[in-house]
């Protein structure tokens, strides 16, 4: 099978269309005919044609999303079935651009996935900062009753299909899928240990799957265009587009959907334009800012799918690229993150709570200019010990990118101390 | 006598049978009584339980974890202003430091408190538009310290009139 790293579009078919919103304009373009045409296959044939074309999800796990359809319990029974549009991961603003283009892409996305895994009810969970996105998602679900995408007996089958919308309310931790479904159930957004996963116990006690909004916008292209279209799609194990958001002080800033597996120079140099006038690359947070901090050497050939980026050490995560040019202090960007994660942390593991607390601390300390040298090998003493012990991948999230900072930029924080500022 | 409006008491009671359980209105009601009220007040609370019967400690353990709730009378306009990594590459700092700086001097010149209030918040999804800043529900990108004053002093200006 030949893979190719050219350019296609699926998530981003909508652009420069006017309306591209709009039911008709959806339909106009062949919109709602993959709900029509998996609502004629069994439900585990759908999955299998999922799970073979290789869709990872593209939250920032990325679990294969076909193997978690299949995790869920065959028997009849209350299921659910929930996006993730939470897109709190700093860095990130690709989910977005899914709810401006093409929101109906998302709901049929979903229509597919619940009928696949034989939910009634669906729920899509955006963080209540999007106030205009979330007015065109509740747009979209009442145009989709009235046009019966949603409701009783969908294309005159026997399958019916409940959708709501649900907004959180400013905490980065209800992103992750466990917190998302407390927050979903009224409560704090804390997060709960697997196993059980949601697949078997979810919302409610109940099965429930959740993905991230671009995955399930993903697969109304995939049941039109089959498993093996898709797989030829970027790499061998990164099958697929995936939505880039690429920022910081360069020319043209944005999401660009690209191949896995694209040449990062290219997204940078030619996509995004390149730096903007007087900035130099100084490094880049290549997926959210969990994700540890890549220098310009290990930039240098690197591609932008899972395994390259997991070769040099970071991950792809939500594809939020932050370009980072020698005017920025990484002390400064530092602390920042680790006021961050130390905001966002819900204190129920100790190592978390307390490892993002003394981070932040020290950080702290080091900007005010009372810190000592051996405080910069302490941060990555501390974040060693954050890993693997906990609830939630937040304090992964968190100690991650310390350690990479410390072992890159540990002369720069150094320096910092001694003179008391940045140079 | 209710503490809550008509026209509250029926979306509140739309949303306690919207979802599977009762308990999953809260969050969808508290946002509401906000957008009504401009904040939650603590009678808010109280009459949720019991006008309602939504237990106190749950409505209260949901209002206290979420940053977006505001607890205390707020200004007329909130500015969240992302002070996150690619916001404070693009010179979310300075921009503040002007919002800051224009706050001190409204309170000065006019003797009333601002109506304006000034808060640093974690990544808002539109890195691509940094600095980025709500006041209250309007979202506004690429906002420098050159052109932060005209934005920001309509909402002070307003208050002066
Ligand atoms: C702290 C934390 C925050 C997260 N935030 C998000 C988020 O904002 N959006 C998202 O889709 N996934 C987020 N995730 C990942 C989810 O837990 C989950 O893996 C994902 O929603 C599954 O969907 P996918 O398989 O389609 O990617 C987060 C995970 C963690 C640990
Ligand atoms: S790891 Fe941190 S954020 Fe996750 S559950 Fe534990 S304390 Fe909460
Ligand atoms: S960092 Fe400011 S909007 Fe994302």
């Amino acid at each position: 099978m030949g893979n190719t790293t050219d350019k296609v579009k699926i998530l981003t078919a909508f652009e420069g269309i006017a309306n591209s919103r709009a039911l008709a304009t959806y339909q106009n373009h062949g919109g709602y005919e993959a709900l029509k045409k998996a609502l004629t296959m069994a439900p585990g044939d759908l999955i299998e044609i999922v799970k073979n074309s290789g869709i990872r999800g593209r939250g920032g796990a990325g679990f294969p999303a076909g193997l978690k359809w299949s995790f869920v319990p065959k028997a009849e029974g209350q299921k659910f079935l929930v996006c993730n549009n939470d897109e709190g991961e700093p860095g990130t603003f690709k989910d977005r651009y899914i709810c401006e283009l093409s929101p109906h892409m998302l709901i049929e996305g979903m229509a597919i996935a619940a009928y696949a895994i034989g939910a009634q009810k669906a729920y899509i969970y955006t963080r209540c900062e999007f106030y205009e996105e979330i007015a065109w998602l509740e747009t979209a679900i009442k145009e989709a009753y009235s046009a019966g995408f949603l409701g009783k007996n969908i294309f005159g089958t026997a399958f019916s299909l409940e959708m709501d919308h649900y907004s959180g309310s400013g905490a980065y931790i209800c992103g992750e899928e466990t917190g998302l479904l407390s927050s979903l159930e009224g409560k704090k957004g804390q997060p709960k240990l697997k196993p059980p996963f949601p697949a078997v116990s979810g919302y409610l006690g109940k099965p429930t799957v959740v993905n991230n909004t671009e995955t399930l916008a993903s697969v109304p292209w995939i049941i039109n265009n089959g498993a093996d279209a898709y797989r030829a799609i970027g790499t061998e194990k990164a099958a697929g587009t995936k939505l880039f958001c690429i920022s910081g002080p360069v020319q043209r800033p944005g999401v660009y959907e690209l191949p896995l597996g694209y040449s990062f120079e290219k997204l940078l140099y030619e996509d995004a334009g390149g730096m903007l006038p007087g900035h130099t690359l100084k490094a880049c947070i290549p997926g959210g800012a969990s994700a540890p901090v890549l220098l310009p050497d290990e930039l240098k050939g690197l591609t932008l799918d899972y395994e390259s980026i997991a070769a040099k050490g970071s991950m792809l995560g939500s594809g939020a690229v932050m370009i980072i040019d020698t005017n920025t202090s990484m002390v400064r960007l530092m602390e920042i993150i680790a006021n961050f994660f130390h905001h966002e942390s819900c204190g129920q593991c100790t190592p978390c709570r307390e490892g993002t607390g003394w981070i932040a601390n020290i950080m702290h300390e080091i900007v005010s200019g009372h810190a000592k040298e051996e405080d910069v090998d302490r941060l990555a003493v501390i974040a060693k010990n954050m890993g693997g012990k906990t609830i939630c991948a937040l304090s992964d999230a968190a100690a991650m990118p310390t350690m990479a900072i410390v072992q890159k930029f540990g002369d720069e924080l150094k320096a910092y101390i001694r003179k008391g500022k940045a140079s | 006598m209710s503490v809550f409006s008509e026209s509250i008491v029926t979306k509140i009671n739309g949303y306690l049978g919207r979802y599977e359980t009762k308990r999953s209105s809260i969050l969808p009601i508290l946002h509401e009584l906000q957008d009504e009220y401009g904040w939650i007040k603590p009678e808010h609370l109280k009459g949720l339980s019991e006008e309602f019967g939504l237990p106190e400690v749950q409505v209260n353990e949901v209002a206290t974890f979420y940053s977006m709730y505001r607890l205390e009378e707020p200004k007329k306009y909130r500015v969240l202003f992302c002070d996150n990594i690619v916001c404070h590459m693009m010179g979310a700092d300075s921009a503040m430091a002007k919002i800051r700086h224009m706050i001190e001097d409204f309170e000065k010149k006019t003797g009333k408190p601002s109506p304006v209030s000034l808060q640093g918040v974690p990544c808002l999804g539109v890195c691509d538009g940094a600095p980025a800043m709500l006041v209250n529900k309007d979202r506004f990108l690429k906002v420098t310290e050159h052109n932060v004053q005209e934005i920001v002093s309509r909402y002070l200006d307003e208050a002066s009139a």
